[in-house]
Order: C-alpha cells, then sequence, then structure tokens
C-alpha cells in the first residue's frame, strides 16, 4: 500500500545537556511510518525509544534534522501551533495512564476537545462515544482513583482517539497492568488500527512485537532493525 | 471559554479543599488583621484628637497676665487684660489665623423656680462661638444682634439645662443670673468629657452675649469692657508656633509689653499637647505591624500557591500534551488562584469591617476608641495580597509550561 507517510523522520538527533553531562539520547534516525500502520518501537532501557516517542509526539523538539508530520515541518512550527497540532493529530497513552486526578472518566476524555473550542453539548457526546468505544460508558461520572488500572488505561485510549488523531502514540501502555488486562488494552489498540488509524507503540512487551506487522528495534540511539517495514 | 475555566477553577478548589482553605486563611487573616489594626490606631489618634478639639478645633487661647520680672521690678508687676478693642486690632493685623473670637467669664449663681446652683457663665462672640464649634440641640445660638442690643439671652449646656431647669426645662423658659432675668433661647448638645478645658466643662456652661455680660458684670478694677481670654482658630495645627508669634507680639504692641513676654501675653493650646503624644508613631507601629501580617500572609499564600503547582507539573504536562497551549494553561491558573485569592480577600475585608464595626458597637465608647474604616486601606490589603497570591500561583505555572512537556510529563 503506497498510502502517504504521516511520519517522517530525516537525520533526527537528541542530546540533552544538563551542567553534569550530556547525553545524546538518539543519534540519526530516519524513519516513514505510513497512514493506518501499526508499529512497535522496541528496546532496552536507555536505547532513546522513549525519546523517539516524545519527538513523534511534539512533546519535544529534535536538537537536529527534519521532522515531518502529516506532511508539515515540524521545526517551523511554533509552541502553540505545536500545542495545536498534538491536540488535533496526536492521541497520547502513557504508561502510567496520567489521567486528571481531579476530573471525572467524561472529563477527562473530553479534555483535548475543550482546548479545541469544541462547544459543550457536542464535547460531551463525543467523548461518551468515545467512551462507549473502550466499553467504559457506565463509568463516565466516576473519579480516576475510582476505577482499576486496566479501566484508567482504557479511558486514556478513549482521550487519545477522540479527537480521531491521524496518529495514536502509546509509551508503555501494558507496563503498569497484569497480563489480562494488558491484552484487553492490547485489543483495544489494535482494534484503532483496524479502523485504519496509524498506530505507534513503545514497549518492551514481546507480545505486543507478535501483533504488530512492523517492529523497529533502538538501540543506543540508532534504529537496529526495521522488521515488516514497507 | 472563560466561563468554562471559572467553572473548572471551582470544582478544582472544592477538589484541593484542605490546600485552598489554608491558602485562604492566609489572606483572610492578612487582609482582616490589617484593616482591623490600621483602623484602629487611626480610630485611637482621632478619638484622643476629637477629645481636645471638643472644646475648640485648633484653637489658640490667649490670656493677659502680668508684666513679668524681667521687664519691670517685681512690685510694679501690673495687671493686663484685654478689651474689645484690642480683639478688633488683632482681628486687623493677625494673618495667620483665620478666625479670632472674644469671651469673658464670670461664676455666677443661677436661679430657676426652686432650683439654684452656681455656673460658669461665658459672654461670647459669635466668632467664639463659631471657634467653640459646638452644636445646638434645641432653639438657637446667640446672635449678633444679641450682642448688639446686650440682650438677656442664654443659651446653656446639656448638664446646666438639667441640673437647672429639671426635666420640665424648655427654650423660652426664664432664668435668673445673680439677680438678673435672662431668657433661655437654646440648649447646646452634649459636648461629654473633653480633654482639654478651662474652668468648668462646656456642659456646665451658661452662653450669653459678651456684650451683656460686660455691661451686666463690670470689671473691679477698671472701667473698660474687659475680655478675659481671645480666642483664635489657625487652619493647620503646623502653624501653632507662627500663630503664637504673630499673636503675642501684636497684643504685647497693644498692652505695651515686651513682644516675647509670654507671661503678659499667655498663649495656650491643646494642639501643643496634641504634638506631644505619639499618635502618629503609634500609627505607625500599627501600620508597621499590619504591614508584617500582611507579609506574613503573602508568604504564606505564596508557598501555598508554589507548593499547589509544583505538585500540579503533571496535570500541566497532560494538558499540554492533549492540546493546551501555554496561555490555556497560564488563563487556568490564574482564574484559579485569582479566584481564591480574591474570595479570602473578601472574606478577610468582611471579617475585618465586622470586628471595626463590633468594637464601635461596645457599650464604652468613652473608652474604646472607634476604629476608623479607609476604603484605601482597604484596597491595598486586598490589593497585596490578591496580587501576590494570583502571581504566585500563576508565574510558576508560566514557568512550567514553558518548557518541554515531555521534560513536565517525566517527573514524577
Amino acid at each position: 500500500m503506497a498510502a502517504s507517510p504521516v511520519i517522517e523522520l530525516d537525520s533526527i538527533h537528541k542530546r540533552y545537556d544538563t551542567e553534569e553531562f550530556a547525553v545524546h539520547a538518539l543519534r540519526g534516525i530516519d524513519l516513514c511510518i505510513a497512514r493506518g500502520e501499526l508499529v512497535a518501537i522496541m528496546g532496552p532501557s536507555g536505547s532513546g525509544k522513549t525519546t523517539l516517542m516524545e519527538i513523534l509526539g511534539c512533546l519535544s523538539r529534535p536538537s537536529s534534522g527534519r521532522y515531518r508530520l502529516a506532511g508539515r515541518d515540524v521545526s517551523e512550527i511554533d509552541a502553540d501551533g505545536l500545542a495545536r497540532l498534538r491536540g488535533e493529530e496526536i492521541g497520547f497513552v502513557f504508561q502510567s495512564f496520567n489521567l486528571l486526578p481531579r476530573l471525572s472518566v467524561l472529563e477527562n476524555v473530553e479534555l483535548p476537545l475543550s482546548y479545541r473550542g469544541v462547544p459543550r453539548g457536542l464535547r460531551r457526546e463525543r467523548a461518551r462515544r468515545a467512551l462507549e468505544r473502550v466499553g467504559l460508558e457506565h463509568r463516565w461520572r466516576h473519579r480516576p482513583n475510582e476505577i482499576s488500572g486496566g479501566e484508567r488505561q482504557r479511558v486514556a485510549i478513549a482521550r487519545a482517539l477522540v479527537n480521531d488523531p491521524s496518529l495514536l502514540l502509546a509509551d508503555e501502555p501494558t507496563g503498569n497492568l497484569d497480563t489480562t488486562t494488558g491484552n484487553e488494552i492490547l485489543s483495544l489498540l489494535r482494534g484503532a488500527h483496524d479502523e485504519g488509524n496509524t498506530v505507534v507503540v513503545v514497549t518492551h512487551d514481546p507480545r505486543i512485537g507478535e501483533v504488530a506487522p512492523r517492529q523497529l528495534l533502538i538501540r543506543d540511539g540508532r534504529i537496529h532493525e526495521d522488521r515488516g517495514g514497507a | 471559554m472563560a466561563g468554562e475555566a471559572v467553572r473548572q477553577a471551582f470544582r478544582l478548589l472544592l477538589a484541593h479543599k484542605l490546600r485552598s482553605t489554608l491558602t485562604m486563611f492566609g489572606i483572610v487573616w492578612g487582609t482582616a488583621s490589617v484593616i482591623f489594626l490600621v483602623g484602629w490606631g487611626e480610630g485611637s489618634a482621632a478619638k484622643i484628637e476629637w477629645g481636645f478639639f471638643k472644646a475648640g478645633r485648633n484653637m489658640g487661647e490667649v490670656w493677659a497676665g502680668k508684666v513679668s520680672e524681667e521687664f519691670t521690678p517685681a512690685v510694679d508687676r501690673r495687671y493686663l487684660w484685654y478689651t474689645l478693642h484690642d480683639v478688633e486690632v488683632l482681628r486687623r493685623r493677625a494673618r495667620v489665623p483665620d478666625l479670632i473670637g472674644a469671651e469673658a467669664w464670670e461664676y455666677l449663681p443661677a436661679v430657676h423656680g426652686s432650683r439654684a446652683l452656681t455656673v460658669d457663665v461665658r459672654g461670647l462672640d459669635p466668632e467664639a462661638i463659631e471657634i467653640r464649634g459646638v452644636p445646638i440641640a434645641a432653639g438657637r445660638q446667640i446672635s449678633r444682634s444679641d450682642l448688639e442690643h446686650r440682650r438677656r439671652v442664654a443659651v446653656l449646656g446639656d448638664d446646666t439645662r438639667r441640673n437647672l431647669l429639671g426635666p420640665g426645662g424648655r427654650v423660652g423658659d426664664w432664668i435668673r443670673i445673680a439677680g438678673k432675668p435672662f431668657r433661655v433661647v437654646g440648649f447646646l448638645e452634649r459636648v461629654g468629657t473633653q480633654l482639654s478645658r478651662d474652668r468648668l466643662e462646656i456642659d456646665d456652661h451658661v452662653w450669653i452675649p459678651i456684650t451683656t455680660l460686660q455691661a451686666s458684670w463690670p470689671s473691679w478694677w477698671t472701667d473698660e469692657p474687659v475680655v478675659t481670654k481671645i480666642l483664635y482658630r489657625i487652619p493647620d495645627r503646623r502653624l501653632l508656633d507662627a500663630s503664637q508669634r504673630e499673636v503675642r507680639a501684636i497684643l504685647a504692641g497693644e498692652l505695651g509689653v515686651g513682644a516675647d513676654d509670654v507671661e503678659a501675653v499667655g498663649i495656650w493650646s491643646s494642639l501643643k499637647m496634641l504634638n506631644q503624644l505619639p499618635l502618629e508613631q503609634t500609627a505607625g507601629l500599627l501600620f508597621v505591624l499590619a504591614a508584617t501580617t500582611l507579609l506574613i500572609g503573602g508568604i504564606g499564600v505564596l508557598n501555598m500557591m508554589l507548593d499547589g503547582v509544583h505538585e500540579r507539573r503533571q496535570e500541566i504536562g497532560v494538558r499540554l500534551a492533549v492540546g493546551a497551549r501555554r496561555r490555556d494553561i497560564v488563563a487556568q491558573f490564574f482564574v484559579e488562584t485569582f479566584a481564591i485569592c480574591l474570595a479570602g480577600g473578601l472574606i478577610g475585608a468582611t471579617l475585618g469591617i465586622l470586628a471595626c464595626l463590633g468594637l464601635a458597637r461596645l457599650p464604652f465608647p468613652e473608652l474604646v476608641p472607634v476604629p476608623t474604616l479607609r476604603p484605601g486601606i482597604l484596597l491595598l490589603a486586598l490589593g497585596v495580597l490578591t496580587g501576590v497570591g494570583t502571581a504566585s500561583g500563576v508565574i510558576p505555572a508560566w514557568r512550567a509550561s514553558r518548557i518541554d512537556p515531555a521534560l513536565t510529563l517525566r517527573m514524577e
């Protein structure tokens, strides 16, 4: 399939310079991910995979190199523009869920829409539909601390999908979950992929590797292996 | 979006009950104590000033004494007195006082029906009456025409009215002063305890036209109509020394004594005592105390807010990740902190005002000063704490939203 690329990375470097030491987390990443792909980014701790995900998610900028997201050069976009890009094009799922504890499940799912200025009624409607998609519509009133870990991650997935993003980024989505709930999350991610979403999962969970048609192995800030890629 | 932000802010405030309460307590305490302390300080000063000014505001009193020994042999020290002519000269030539009045007095027996007592009879001219500044409770004040016709009319102080006329006393009653009939044309309002007085307090006075007093009870040692005391008023209390120099110089010229003979021309003013009291220092001390309270309150608020923002860095990161712009974060924290600070400030202001009003309603107003409420102080207290609180909530949020969301999210 010759779909247009969602992600194009061209010799991306990322250095962290602190007072004591400098870390060269990414040392030249070239990568192209097409629309509708499901990609697992794997590698040992400290290999740079989380940094890569942060750059893919526009949560931080590369030190050098070019990143085009959905055809737009990210380095030319200012901070507010990046915020809008994250809100509209990217959905995040984090290892530690990152739900806001003071908001209800429904309000957490609504959050990306509220920053896009979607009117309240429509927001509510879309958030409910997203919750239905992950099977949690009955939990909408609860606070995150009133539901289980697996349910929290499903809420996070609903939040990530509520905007119909071009890219769903998941960072160790099963890392804090037991096997059964982990499998539920995996099938949700796969479901999102089946519906045509582009999904990138950072993980060292081998099960995800088995599920994903394409696997990237990162080692020492470089792509060590690209299995099943187009 | 603004309504949304406010709604969210209040929900979050409710969620962080303890922190909100503590933050608000700092602001409430600071605002309330500033308003109360400053009000109380000013009220105390005002009360003392008021006590001194009951006999006349910004008033100087001039006596004629004896030529002092420095200027004449002791055996030859002559007695001095003023006349209405001296008062006229003073009025023409003195520049510093804005009003000059004449007063003469006698202790005399007064009779009404079967009641009799010795009263402090004051003969005054309209200027002296204006300087004394005691309002009329009923009837009328002594007029210039009363002076011209030397009418036998009297205005009674509050205690004199009660003691001489009794409960049935009214305007129009007749009294006898040293055998001469006088018609009561008015009553003075109650003055109360004076911090400064000459002879009896005003409540024990009987006021009559000065010309009537001079004609009815002439001086024993001169045919001239004697003025016992010259009263003058200055527009500003800082002019006291200047006014004393000027008045003494003019009157000394009239009396033919040395221009700096303080025994011949005696001048006394309650302003002198008032100026010696540490009123401003006391008020200043209370102000410093209040400012310190404000500062401590401010630091408390600052600490709470900084803590709150630090705790919520992850929240800021999440919000940035799902599409919040920096200004969305800043706006959210602004609304939250502003709401909490303003609510605390308003509660504090209310408490402070209530404390002031409560103190004012205590049943011993002579002992407890009534706090003065000043809108300026109120706004200052409110403004400082709300400002500090809001800034300490917004600035760290702004800084947290400025770094890469990735870093904010990684910190746990």
